[in-house]
C-alpha cells in the first residue's frame, strides 16, 4: 500500500508539469495579449504605443518564453501563483473568493446526483424491461440530452414569469445566511445534479445488470435470500467500482467546469473566472487554475482508487 | 370701495382659472433613504477610472468621487461645476482658472484642495512609470496644471483647445487625495477614497460592489439614497430577469428591445424605459494598404452596397442600431445635416441607384464578376455580429461575397490594431461625450486608433485646425470638411449609430439617461419613491 501510494504521488509531478507546460504554451500561441485589452476597453480605444510598450515590458510579456515559464514555475514551487495581469490582485486571493461557491455547488450537485442516480439505476436494473425501467431510462436520457444551462434558464424564467421571483444575485455563505444561500444554490444544484444523475444512473443500471448475471448472484437467489439482500448487499456493492470512478471524475470536473451554469445563475465561481481569464489573456490566472484543477483531478482520482479496496476486498495495492 | 371691488374681481378670476385649470402638478418631494439596486454587465478590472475605460469601472465608482466639472445631470451635454464653483478663460484661450468649493472633505476626513486636483491631473497628463493613462490624448493642449492657492487651479495651454472644457467635465477624471498618490500612484486601483456623494462600502470581485451615503458630502441635502449596490452578471438575460424579479431596480447600460418588451409586458407601469441615442457608431474599417482595398473605387462600391436606411429600421428592434449618420452623431451640433449627408456615396436615399453605381465601380476596378473578401469581427453578438450579418447579405446584392469571421476580443485587437491582419473589420468608434476631437480621432492618419491605415496629410491638418478653432461656426465647417474627405475616399465605412434602453423601476426617480452610459452616474440626485 505504501509503495503504491508513493508511486502514485511521484507520478503527480510529471502529470502536473505536463499540464502546466501545455497550458503555458497554448496561451502563448493564441493571438492577442492582455496589454492590448487593458488599453482597448469596450471599443477600439485609443492606445498610446509608448504606454502599450511600457505595459508589455512591465508585465514581463517581452521576456523569452523560457524565462517566463521558469519564473512562473519557481513561483508555483513556493505556492505563489503571481498576480492577475487584468486586475493586479494576487491570483490566490481572487481564487479564494470564488472557490467556496464552486466547492459548495460541486459537492451538493454531486450529492444530489448520487441520491437520485444510485437508487434509480439499481431499481431500473432490478426491474429490467418493465415500466419502471422505461421510466428511468426516459428520465436519464432526458438529463443527458437537455443541457443543464438550458434547464437553468427555463427555471429562472418560469420563476420570474409566474411568481415574480428570481434567485438572489449575491452569494451568501451557508454559515452566515443559510436561507439566502439555499435560495441561491437550490436551482443550480438541482439542474446540475439532474444532469450528472442522468450519467450515473445509466452507468449504475448497466453495471448492475452485468453483476446481476454473475454466478454468485444466482447462488444468492438459490440460497433463498430476499431480493433486498441480493440486490443491495451482493449486487450493488460489487457494481460500484465504475460508478465511484465516474462520480469522482464528475466531482473534479464540477469544481471548475460549470461555466455556463455559473453565468446563468450569476454565480461567481471558478469556471466563470477561468473563462474570463482566457478571454483577457490573463496568463497567471489561467495557468494557476489549470494547474490547480489538474491537481484536484489527480487527488480525487487517487482517493477514488483507494476506495476500491473497500468495495472489493480482493483488490490489493502494490 | 372701488379698489376693494376690483380686488375681489381679480381674486375671483384667479380662483376661476384655478378651478378650470385644476391644481398645478406639484413637484414631487424627494424621499430620503433606500438602497438603489442595479445590475452591471461586467466586473471592474480595477477601481481607478484614470486607468480604465470600461463602464464596469465607471458606473459603480462614479458615485464615490467628485470631478472638477461635470455634465449637468438631466441636461446633457451642458457643462456645470462640480468641485469648481466658477471658472474664467483668458482672452487668448491659453489659461483656464477654476475656483474650488471650500470645505470639501475626502471620505477619510482630510480637506480637498487644489493640490489634490493638480496631483490627479498630473497623474493623467504625465503618468509615472507603471501607471497608465487611458485618455491622456484628450489633454494634449495642456502644458501644465498649477495650484497658486488652496482653492484655485489653473490649466496652462500650449494652444487653444475647443474641447478642453468638455473634457474637464469627464467623469473619468475623478479627484484623488494627493497624499495617497504620493505613496503609490496605483493605490486607487484597489482602494477608493473620494469626496463624492457616497463612500465605498464593499466589493466582492466578480459579484458585487456597494457604496453608502456620505454624510459629509459638500452638496447640501444630498444624496437622497442611503446607498447603492451593483450586482454583476455578464449575461443579458440574467440582468433582465433581475429587473423583472425586482432583485435589481435599474440597468444603466442597455437592454435589447426583446428583453424590454418582456419586462414591460410583465411589469406594466411599474417600470420605465428611457430610450436614448448612444455616442457609438458601429462601422466597418477597411485595411487601405491591402489590395484591392487600396483602390478607392472598391472602397466606394462597398459603402454604396450598404442600405443604411433599411438597416436602421430592420436592426433597431434586434440590436438597437438605429441612426444613420457620418462620424459625428446625428442630431448634435456637429452632425452633418441629412440633406448634406445624402449627397455622399452610401447615404443616397435610392438603394437601387447606389447598388447600380457600386456594380459599375467594381467593374471598372476589374471585379465585374464579383469580389471575395473576409470580414473579421469580434465574437460579441450584440450588435457586432448582427451588424455583420446584415452587411454580408447586403454586399451579396452587388456581387461581393464576404466571409464573416468572428474572433475573440484579444485576437480582434491583435489583428485589427496591432498587425493589420485583416481586409475588413467591424469597428466601433465612440466617445464618452459628443466631442468631435474624440469622434474624429480614429480616422486621422497619425492616430494609434486608426486601424484603417490610410494616409492623407490633409486630414491631419483639418483635425488639428478644428481642435484649435474656438469659433463654433468655424469649427463646424472644419469638421464638415474632415468628414467630407473621409466619406469621399471611403477610408472607413460608417455604419449606424447605436441607441440604448435604460430600464428601471418607476420608483427610481430623478434619473435621466443621457446618450452616454458613462455620464450622470454620480447618483447624488436619484431617489427611491418607495423601498
Amino acid at each position: 500500500m505504501r509503495t503504491y501510494l508513493l508511486k502514485r504521488l511521484l507520478l503527480v509531478i510529471p502529470t502536473l508539469f505536463g499540464a502546466a507546460a501545455l497550458v503555458f504554451l497554448i496561451m502563448r500561441v493564441i493571438p492577442g495579449d492582455v496589454a492590448l485589452l487593458i488599453f482597448g476597453g469596450d471599443q477600439a480605444g485609443h492606445i498610446d504605443p509608448k504606454q502599450l510598450a511600457a505595459m508589455r515590458d512591465r508585465l514581463g510579456l517581452n521576456d523569452p518564453l523560457i524565462v517566463q515559464f521558469g519564473r512562473w514555475l519557481w513561483g508555483v514551487l513556493r505556492f505563489d501563483f503571481g498576480a492577475s495581469l487584468w486586475t493586479g490582485r494576487p491570483v490566490m486571493e481572487e481564487l479564494l473568493i470564488r472557490l467556496p461557491l464552486s466547492l459548495e455547488l460541486a459537492l451538493l450537485a454531486t450529492l444530489v446526483s448520487v441520491v437520485i442516480s444510485i437508487p434509480l439505476g439499481m431499481l431500473a436494473a432490478a426491474r429490467q424491461d418493465t415500466w419502471v425501467d422505461y421510466a428511468v431510462r426516459v428520465i436519464s436520457i432526458g438529463g443527458l440530452a437537455i443541457p443543464s444551462f438550458w434547464v437553468g434558464i427555463l427555471c429562472i424564467l418560469l420563476l420570474v414569469i409566474f411568481f415574480g421571483w428570481g434567485p438572489p444575485l449575491e452569494f451568501a455563505s451557508p454559515w452566515t445566511d443559510p436561507w439566502a444561500n439555499f435560495q441561491m444554490m437550490v436551482w443550480p444544484v438541482l439542474t446540475v445534479g439532474y444532469r450528472y444523475a442522468a450519467v450515473t444512473t445509466r452507468m449504475t443500471r448497466s453495471t448492475m445488470l452485468e453483476v446481476l448475471r454473475e454466478d454468485y448472484i444466482r447462488t444468492a437467489w438459490a440460497k433463498g435470500l430476499q431480493e433486498r439482500a441480493v440486490v443491495i448487499r451482493h449486487a450493488l456493492k460489487n457494481s460500484m467500482l465504475p460508478v465511484v470512478t465516474l462520480i469522482g471524475t464528475e466531482l473534479a470536473f464540477l469544481i471548475g467546469g460549470l461555466v455556463v451554469t455559473e453565468t446563468v445563475f450569476t454565480l461567481n465561481g471558478v469556471g466563470r473566472f477561468l473563462v474570463d481569464a482566457v478571454a483577457h489573456r490573463d496568463y497567471p490566472v489561467v495557468q494557476a487554475l489549470i494547474f490547480l484543477t489538474a491537481l484536484g483531478f489527480v487527488v480525487i482520482n487517487l482517493l477514488v482508487d483507494l476506495t476500491y479496496a473497500w468495495f472489493d476486498p480482493r483488490i490489493r495495492y502494490r | 370701495m372701488r379698489l376693494h371691488r376690483a380686488t375681489v374681481t381679480v381674486l375671483a378670476i384667479i380662483a376661476l382659472i384655478g378651478i378650470v385649470a385644476g391644481p398645478a402638478p406639484a413637484a414631487e418631494t424627494p424621499r430620503r433613504g433606500g438602497i438603489l439596486l442595479a445590475a452591471l454587465g461586467a466586473d471592474p478590472p480595477s477601481l481607478d477610472p484614470h486607468q480604465e475605460q470600461t463602464f464596469a469601472t465607471l458606473q459603480p465608482v462614479s458615485p464615490l468621487y467628485s470631478t472638477l466639472l461635470q455634465i449637468e445631470p438631466g441636461n446633457y451635454p451642458n457643462v456645470i461645476g462640480d468641485l469648481a464653483t466658477e471658472w474664467k478663460i483668458s482672452p487668448d484661450g491659453l489659461a483656464y482658472t477654476f475656483k474650488l468649493h471650500r470645505n470639501v472633505k475626502f471620505h477619510d476626513g482630510s480637506p480637498l484642495t487644489s493640490a489634490d486636483v493638480k496631483a490627479s491631473y498630473d497623474k493623467i497628463l504625465s503618468p509615472p512609470e507603471g501607471v497608465r493613462s487611458i485618455r491622456k490624448f484628450h489633454y494634449s493642449a495642456v502644458a501644465s496644471v498649477e495650484a497658486p492657492d488652496p482653492h484655485t487651479v489653473v490649466f496652462k495651454l500650449k494652444f487653444p483647445s475647443a474641447s478642453l472644457l468638455l473634457n474637464l467635465a469627464s467623469p473619468w477624471n475623478v479627484i484623488f487625495p494627493k497624499k495617497y498618490l504620493d505613496k503609490d500612484p496605483n493605490y486607487f486601483k484597489t482602494h477608493a477614497v473620494g469626496s463624492g456623494p457616497f463612500r465605498f462600502k464593499g466589493r466582492t470581485p466578480g459579484s458585487m460592489f456597494e457604496g453608502e451615503r456620505n454624510p459629509d458630502y459638500f452638496v447640501k441635502d444630498r444624496p437622497y439614497l442611503d446607498g447603492y449596490k451593483f450586482f454583476i452578471s455578464t449575461e443579458t438575460s440574467v440582468r433582465a430577469a433581475a429587473i423583472r424579479s425586482g432583485r435589481a431596480y435599474i440597468e444603466f447600460r442597455d437592454l435589447p428591445d426583446s428583453e424590454v418588451e418582456a419586462i414591460k409586458r410583465q411589469l406594466g407601469d411599474k417600470v420605465v424605459v428611457q430610450s436614448t441615442p448612444f455616442v457609438i457608431n458601429f462601422g466597418i474599417t477597411i485595411n487601405n494598404t491591402r489590395k484591392p482595398f487600396d483602390d478607392v473605387r472598391v472602397r466606394k462600391a462597398l459603402t454604396l452596397g450598404i442600405d443604411r436606411y433599411t438597416a436602421g429600421r430592420v436592426l433597431k428592434p434586434l440590436t438597437g442600431l438605429r441612426d444613420v449618420g457620418a462620424f459625428t452623431r446625428p442630431g448634435t451640433e456637429w452632425a452633418m445635416a441629412p440633406a448634406e449627408l445624402e449627397k455622399f456615396p452610401g447615404f443616397w436615399r435610392d438603394a437601387e441607384k447606389s447598388r447600380a453605381e457600386a456594380r459599375k465601380l467594381l467593374a471598372e476596378a476589374g471585379y465585374a464578376n464579383g469580389l471575395k473578401l473576409t470580414l473579421k469581427n469580434r465574437n460579441v453578438k450584440l450588435p457586432y455580429q448582427d451588424w455583420a450579418v446584415y452587411v454580408v447579405q447586403e454586399w451579396r446584392k452587388i456581387g461581393v461575397e464576404a466571409e464573416h469571421r468572428p474572433l475573440e476580443t484579444a485576437a480582434w485587437y491583435a489583428d485589427g490594431r496591432d498587425q493589420g491582419n485583416f481586409e475588413l473589420m467591424i469597428f466601433p468608434f465612440g466617445a464618452w461625450v459628443d466631442d468631435p476631437d474624440q469622434l474624429l480621432s480614429p480616422h486621422t492618419p497619425n492616430s494609434p486608433q486608426n486601424w484603417n491605415r490610410s494616409s492623407n496629410p490633409g486630414l491631419e491638418d483639418l483635425y488639428q485646425r478644428q481642435t484649435r478653432a474656438l469659433n463654433p461656426a468655424e469649427r463646424k465647417k472644419l469638421i464638415f470638411d474632415f468628414q467630407k474627405v473621409v466619406l469621399d475616399n471611403a477610408y472607413i465605412l460608417p455604419g449606424l449609430w447605436w441607441s440604448r434602453n435604460v430600464v428601471h423601476w418607476a420608483k427610481v426617480r430623478n434619473y435621466v439617461a443621457p446618450p452616454s452610459h458613462f455620464t450622470n452616474q454620480k447618483l447624488q440626485d436619484v431617489w427611491l419613491a418607495e423601498d
